[in-house]
């Protein structure tokens, strides 16, 4: 951002970073509803498969020998991301947050998010691309409590009022996936 | 605890204790996992010399790769060395596993072809006899490679007996048969193996109950109005909406019940239409209006045709499973097609699915339900439709409506006969 000043990237940084706390306060706070107006109506919701690839002997020495990115099976592979969504997935998955029998939130679990690292990447235009990372505690009654962690490649829309995700990218950290479910709005 | 004291003759009552108990799991790690067809992949993951995936029989490591000469092996993952495992890739492409403690290496059909010690000592070992312990049976059927540790079991088509009338009314539909989409989704729940397994072997009437919350009531309707479930051999399960002749084509065509096909635009409608009106050539009459729900292969492979992924639940311990699931799609549909229909898969099943959400609830809480104290005198009921599975004339195996619980009492009358087997054996 070399043609912006330095009150303009503090602004920008500030008015970025309190648009994740609001997301994380109303995920929170179970208000699903509210946080799907966060989200653009042609959004791309993705959590890539993560695995453990042969590490390339050819590239021993570099940093592409042992990099994230190898490890991912996103929407562009042939492999299979664990998540793939649209606007009507989330709209489906809120919808049924607010059904009796959705059993396996019935007692709703409690959930904690803090979202930090807030790295503003790019800005084009109306649309701004940042990276954060998170921590999720998650707590279902009757079972264990449970942490989440990952990394969010976001690409944000510029709004009247504030922001709308318009991509997500999870980058789940989990080696082995011992948690309940992966399918929690992160 | 005598195995005839946890299922009873007709298998209306299973014990807790089936679920919980540690000797019993010790007892199907040898009855079952020793003895059983289990499968390890498909062909489509390693169509190269060298190309390996890593797979499970039970709690033991497998590496299934294919060899210099073309062939599969399936291949313990543990080195005869110290017993490392020599690989530790989930997938991939080698010409050798070398392990990481004392370089030990391996060819991927298990051959160990150098000791780097070897021209430090006087005389070097025989290392002919020192490869990675193979699985010493090993079939494919349909591209669907299985291994058994029992040297003397029955050919694998033999051990799927009619189950294959039902896989192929889903893998012939396509002439190019069907493909896995890279490596498996793999979760660990704190649950007991068979839930999982019983869930896609015929359990279809959880549906509309569990699942409500997402599942419409037309759905249900449909299979109340047309469903069956078969089990085509005792342990094997298979369950369908059988749809009549006179539907429109899209209320038959595989494909069309989720959101991801339906969110995927005109184009795959078209293809699943296509595929479709080919299918009574391909299938015959009566499986072309077959529009498939579970399917389950004894002990522990499942298949969800209406979202078209293939499942292993793979024990761990009692308490404890680790489930694999793949997206499959027909191998000859264009790329952007396969894409729609793995999403078809991933946003309701899997670890990010929506509705498996409340299918791993209900398998962990099962679980601390089996192993609740003072119930033994309580076991789980299992008689819903004693007797209703009758022949049928156009579908091999026992046939009756979907509340039926058949298909679990016949598959815990197979488990309990394979445990009195080795119950007494001192091993």
């Amino acid at each position: 951002m070399p043609d912006q000043t330095i009150p303009d990237q503090l602004l920008l940084q500030h008015k970025v970073e309190q648009f994740y706390y609001r997301e994380a306060r109303l995920l929170d706070n179970r208000q699903y509803q509210s946080w799907l107006a966060l989200c653009a109506e042609n959004i791309q919701y993705i959590m890539p498969a993560r695995g453990n690839p042969l590490v390339n002997n050819l590239e021993h020495g570099n940093e592409s020998m042992i990099s994230v990115e190898r490890e991912l099976e996103g929407v562009d592979s042939d492999g299979c991301p664990l998540r793939e969504e649209s606007y009507l997935h989330l709209a489906l998955r809120v919808d049924r947050s607010f059904k009796i029998n959705a059993w396996a939130e019935n007692p709703a679990a409690r959930t904690r998010r803090i979202v930090g690292n807030v790295e503003i990447i790019d800005v084009d235009g109306e649309q701004l691309s940042v990276t954060s990372n998170f921590h999720l505690f998650y707590a279902r009654p009757g079972a264990a409590n449970f942490i989440y962690a990952g990394q969010r490649r976001d690409l944000l829309k510029v709004t009247e009022e504030s922001y709308q995700i318009s991509q997500r990218e999870i980058i789940m950290d989990m080696a082995d996936v011992r948690v309940p479910t992966l399918g929690l709005f992160l | 605890m005598k195995v005839a004291d946890l299922v009873n003759a007709d298998a209306t009552l299973i014990s807790r204790r089936a679920w919980s108990d540690e000797r019993v799991y010790q007892l199907e790690k040898r009855g079952i996992f020793g003895k059983a067809w289990l499968f390890l992949g498909h062909e489509t993951q390693i169509p190269n010399t060298g190309d390996f995936v890593q797979a499970y029989m039970c709690e033991t490591p497998i590496i299934l790769a294919r060899g210099e000469d073309d062939d599969i092996y399936a291949c313990i993952n543990s080195c005869s060395h110290r017993g490392l495992p020599v690989c530790r890739a989930d997938h991939g492409n080698t010409k050798r596993f070398v392990c990481p403690y004392h370089n030990w290496s391996y060819k991927v059909s298990g051959e160990l072809v150098a000791i780097p010690q070897e021209r430090m000592v006087k005389k070097g070992p025989d290392k002919s006899v020192l490869g990675l312990k193979r699985v010493p049976r090993v079939e494919s059927w349909r591209g669907m490679i299985f291994g058994s540790f029992d040297e003397n079991i029955e050919s694998l088509d033999s051990y799927l007996g009619d189950m294959r009338f039902y896989l192929d009314a889903f893998f012939e539909r396509f002439p190019a048969g069907i493909e896995f989409m890279g490596a498996p989704h793999r979760w660990v729940i704190d649950a007991n193996w068979k839930l999982p397994m019983e869930n896609q072997l015929g359990d279809v009437n959880h549906g509309p109950y569990l699942h409500a919350a997402v599942i419409p009531p037309e759905a249900n309707q449909e299979i109340y109005d047309h469903g069956f479930s078969v089990v085509p051999g005792p342990g094997h399960g298979a369950t369908f909406r059988l749809m009549p002749e006179d539907v429109p084509i899209e209320q038959v065509a595989w494909g069309f019940e989720g959101l991801g096909t339906l969110l995927g635009g005109d184009e795959v409608q078209e293809y699943l239409c296509e595929v479709q009106r080919q299918s009574a050539e391909r299938v015959g009459a009566i499986r072309s209006r077959m529009k498939g729900l579970t399917f389950g292969v004894y002990p522990n492979l499942s298949f969800l045709w209406s979202n078209t992924s293939f499942k292993v639940s793979h024990p761990r311990g009692p308490g404890q499973v680790e489930y694999w699931s793949w997206a499959a799609v027909p191998a000859d549909a264009p790329d952007n097609i396969k894409k729609i229909l793995r999403r078809n898969y991933s946003s309701f099943f899997g670890p990010g699915g929506i509705l498996e959400q409340e299918d791993a609830e209900s398998w962990m809480q099962q679980y601390l339900g089996s192993a609740i104290d003072f119930a033994d005198d309580r076991c789980f009921y299992y008689g819903l439709g004693l007797g209703e599975e009758k022949p049928h004339p156009d579908l091999p195996g026992l046939v009756s409506g979907t509340a039926n619980e058949y298909y679990a009492r016949a598959f815990f009358q197979r488990w309990r006969d394979a445990l009195m087997a080795v119950e007494d054996d001192h091993a």
